[in-house]
């Protein structure tokens, strides 16, 4: 009795282990983990059948912190690892890999009833920090201006400050929204929005991109890197990916992947 | 693989192979990426790998936060060894000699063992600002030294005994923050380093001002010359005959002007109650009756040191340089503290009572200071005049206030000296000699250094400092000064840390010998 208990144990063991090896918990940025990611994970199923996904996207923060943590394989990031988040990893004896999937340009958005044609990095760095707080001061037709931004666990949030404000800190009466979706639909309502979103979101009712000093968000221009808001997305994993998890990095850097990436209007890496 | 090795190389190689400035790496890789000598995921892993080992090193531990685009930590440590002896007169009704009691002709001297700590952080910040801390011991605003053993009384902090922290403590010596946005402009706000060019003679360099400061400063360079002119005439060379018809040097020379302006909004005496609760206080007889004051009413208004300075500085080739910086220092008021009139004590009076007298009231100080320096070079040995010269304006009714009417052309200060060599590098010696004089009614007595004549006015003598780098960052500096009264009749005023209790100065005497450590 006491055997058939112990097979018992053992079978379900190894059922446990067996069922682990087929599930992928990614977490991370929403900028990925809203469309891109979802979409190869559907297509990756696909060719592996009884592959499971838990993806949280929740922003380049939490995905991070789940490799530090070991609470996924995979962690979905718009921004780099900052140096705070490489030192905290190696205290716990992590290594914090990273894989380009992808390129992206922010773009910055506005109203499609807006008049304005383009702006200057300047510009957008005065009406992101409030410099500026009138399209009349930037060639608009009048009206206070109404700055929409990711939270602050976003990596598009540290991005753009870096990017294009200097470092600088967000305008005091920047409104705080929690994804790329969110950002395109307030500005497609509210005539004196601004805001910025990753150019897969530039496609929403509503709103049109903004050429920057001339330059359009597009895959050429941010494949060549001359359109000043572009940025390399990540997957970070810890080490060297092994498994299921490089299964699926490679399937995301590779040929099938990489034509999702261009589909879902993310630009690919090559 | 090749590549990502060439790549990191390339890499460390550029940046001193350190990965402490792992952050800097971005412009070379992003460089390399472009030239497409490797590509963006093979510069991601250098990147990653130098951000690791940045982040592992003891300088990528420190977090800085992001308006912060520069900061220096600085300071500096002094171990000092301090004579100092103070005479009274000769002459004169002293007291009787006793226990603490000056007699005529007694002398006060004092060894101490001393050191000081000043840590300060300074650093520039986005758009332009800047900011900057010092922490210093000691809380008096003429020195930063701490006397070993100076806390072993019971009374002191702590309980003293051996060994007491009692007076070890750090106070923030400097806190201000500024703009410099504007070309030329600098503006200052808080307890700051002395924005004014001035010398020992009037200001004590431990003195931090409290309040405002703005600054302008614009050089301007003239080519002068340049295979040929006027201006190159000092430089053609002689024929055998003695004419100057060589071909002179075709590199121009250049004259550089420097101009400036100081001005500063200082909060000399603060904290007042503008509208006191029930009716305005009024002089004590006790610190008014020697001065007529008894019953005038007290201030009620903060009082300003307000200054007033422009200046410029002439640059000839070869270091030789001619500057000169005038500067007008008026008072808004004398506030709650100083409102009494300086009388600056006198030698009518037994010793004590002398000491006794106000010696800190700014009434009638309107002061111009002219302090001036020329420099030149003897072969590599720097050398230099230095001079300052101080008139009080209003010192025919600061000589009244103080009951010595006719003594009004007790107005003047003046110094002169001359300094050899300059610190710089080990090895590097620098001697200074100087004669100082300070007449009773011309300067304000809190301002003036206390280690040359013990903040006493009325003195004049000779100091003399010699210094030697033992290193760039440590110096062996000794300090010595003697000075006399110089008016007999009238007394020594201030407020002095040595000699207490001495007043007139007949002689003083001070001794220094300094190990400088900075860093």
């Amino acid at each position: 009795m006491k055997l058939k208990h112990l097979a018992i144990l053992i079978a379900l063991a190894f059922g446990v282990t067996e069922a682990n090896a087929d599930r992928l918990v990614i977490k991370g940025s929403d900028t990925l983990g809203a469309k891109l990611v979802p979409q190869l994970a559907e297509q990756f199923k696909a060719q592996h059948p009884g592959t499971t996904f838990d993806i949280a996207a929740e922003g380049s923060t939490t995905g991070i912190a789940a490799i530090i943590d070991g609470t996924a394989e995979i962690g979905m990031s718009s921004r780099r690892a900052k140096s705070s988040e490489v030192g905290a990893a190696a205290a716990k004896g992590k290594h914090m890999k990273p894989t380009i999937v992808a390129f992206d340009g922010i773009a910055v958005i506005v109203n499609s009833a807006n008049p304005i044609k383009g702006l200057t990095k300047k510009q957008v760095e005065q009406i992101f920090t409030g410099d500026v707080t009138d399209w009349s001061a930037v060639g608009g037709s009048g009206g206070k201006i109404s700055v929409y931004t990711r939270n602050t666990s976003s990596g598009t949030y540290s991005d753009f400050k870096e990017l294009a404000m200097k470092k600088r800190d967000y305008a005091s009466g920047s409104q705080k929204m929690a994804g790329n979706e969110q950002i395109a639909a307030e500005v497609g309502k509210n005539p004196n929005g601004v805001g910025y979103v990753g150019m897969a979101y530039t496609k929403a009712g509503g709103i049109k991109a903004m050429p920057i000093d001339g330059a359009v968000p597009s895959t050429k221009s941010v494949q060549a890197h001359t359109y000043p808001y572009w940025r390399p997305t990540f997957y970070y994993t810890n080490g060297d990916p092994s498994g299921l998890a490089k299964e699926f990095v490679d399937f995301t850097v590779g040929s099938g992947g990489q034509r999702i990436v261009a589909q879902v209007g993310f630009v690919p890496i090559k | 693989m090749k590549k990502l090795t060439l790549a990191a190389i390339a890499v460390c190689f550029a940046l001193g192979g350190t990965a402490a400035r792992a952050e800097d790496a971005g412009a070379l890789l992003d460089l390399l990426v472009k030239k497409k000598l490797i590509t963006d995921q093979e510069a991601e892993e250098v990147r990653g790998e130098l951000i690791k080992e940045s982040a592992e090193t003891s300088a990528g531990k420190w977090k800085l936060s992001t308006p912060i685009t520069e900061l220096e930590l600085y300071g500096d440590v002094r171990l000092r060894y301090n004579y100092d002896g103070g005479r009274t007169k000769s002459r004169g009704p002293t007291a009787a000699p006793g226990v603490g009691v000056a007699g005529a002709d007694d002398w006060q001297e004092r060894s101490r063992e001393r050191y000081r700590l000043r840590l300060g952080l300074r650093g520039t910040l986005m758009d332009d600002w800047f900011f900057g801390l010092r922490l210093e011991t000691n809380a008096s605003p003429r020195s930063t030294n701490v006397t070993f053993g100076g806390d072993a009384s019971p009374s002191s902090p702590g309980g003293g005994g051996p060994f007491a922290k009692g007076d070890d403590t750090v106070y923030v010596g400097q806190a201000y923050a500024g703009y410099k946005g504007f070309p030329d402009f600098t503006f200052t706000g808080g307890r700051m380093p002395n924005p004014l060019v001035t010398t020992l003679m009037v200001w004590d360099p431990d003195i931090n001002p409290e309040g405002l400061a703005e600054q302008w400063k614009h050089t301007f360079t003239f080519n002068i010359g340049g295979g040929g002119g006027e201006a190159v005439q000092g430089y053609s060379k002689y024929s055998k005959e003695g004419k100057g018809v060589v071909a002179a040097q075709s590199e121009p020379f250049k004259l550089k002007l420097d101009l400036f302006a100081n001005f500063g909004q200082f909060v000399y005496n603060g904290n007042i109650n503008t509208n006191p609760l029930g009716t305005r206080p009024t002089v004590s007889a006790s610190a008014g009756d020697a001065t007529g004051q008894t019953g005038q009413e007290i201030p009620h208004y903060d009082a300003f040191l307000l200054a007033w300075q422009v200046g410029g500085r002439l640059t000839f080739p070869n270091n030789v340089y001619f500057q000169v910086a005038p500067v007008v220092y008026n008072y808004t008021g004398d506030g709650n503290v100083f409102n009494i009139h300086y009388q600056g004590g006198s030698p009518y009076v037994t010793n004590s009572a002398s000491v006794a007298q106000n010696q800190t009231g700014i009434n009638s100080l309107l002061v111009l200071e002219v302090p001036m320096e020329v420099g030149w070079k003897i072969g590599e040995l720097p050398m230099r005049i230095f001079s300052d010269f101080a008139t009080n304006f209003e010192a025919d009714d600061r000589a009244s206030a103080a009951g010595q009417s006719g003594q009004g052309s007790q107005r003047f200060a003046y110094t002169a000296g001359l300094g050899i060599g300059q610190l710089k590098e080990k090895g590097d010696w620098q001697i200074d000699i100087w004669y100082q004089h300070a007449e009773q009614f011309s300067l304000d007595p809190n301002l003036i250094d206390d280690d040359i004549f013990n903040a006493q006015l009325n003195m004049h003598g000779i100091a003399v400092r010699a210094a030697y780098n033992l290193s760039s960052a440590v110096n062996l500096t000794l300090t010595y000064a003697h000075g006399w009264q110089y008016n007999g009749n009238l007394g020594t005023g201030g407020v002095g840390q040595a000699a207490t209790g001495i007043n007139p100065l007949a002689q003083f005497n001070w001794f220094t010998a300094d190990l400088n450590v900075k860093f």
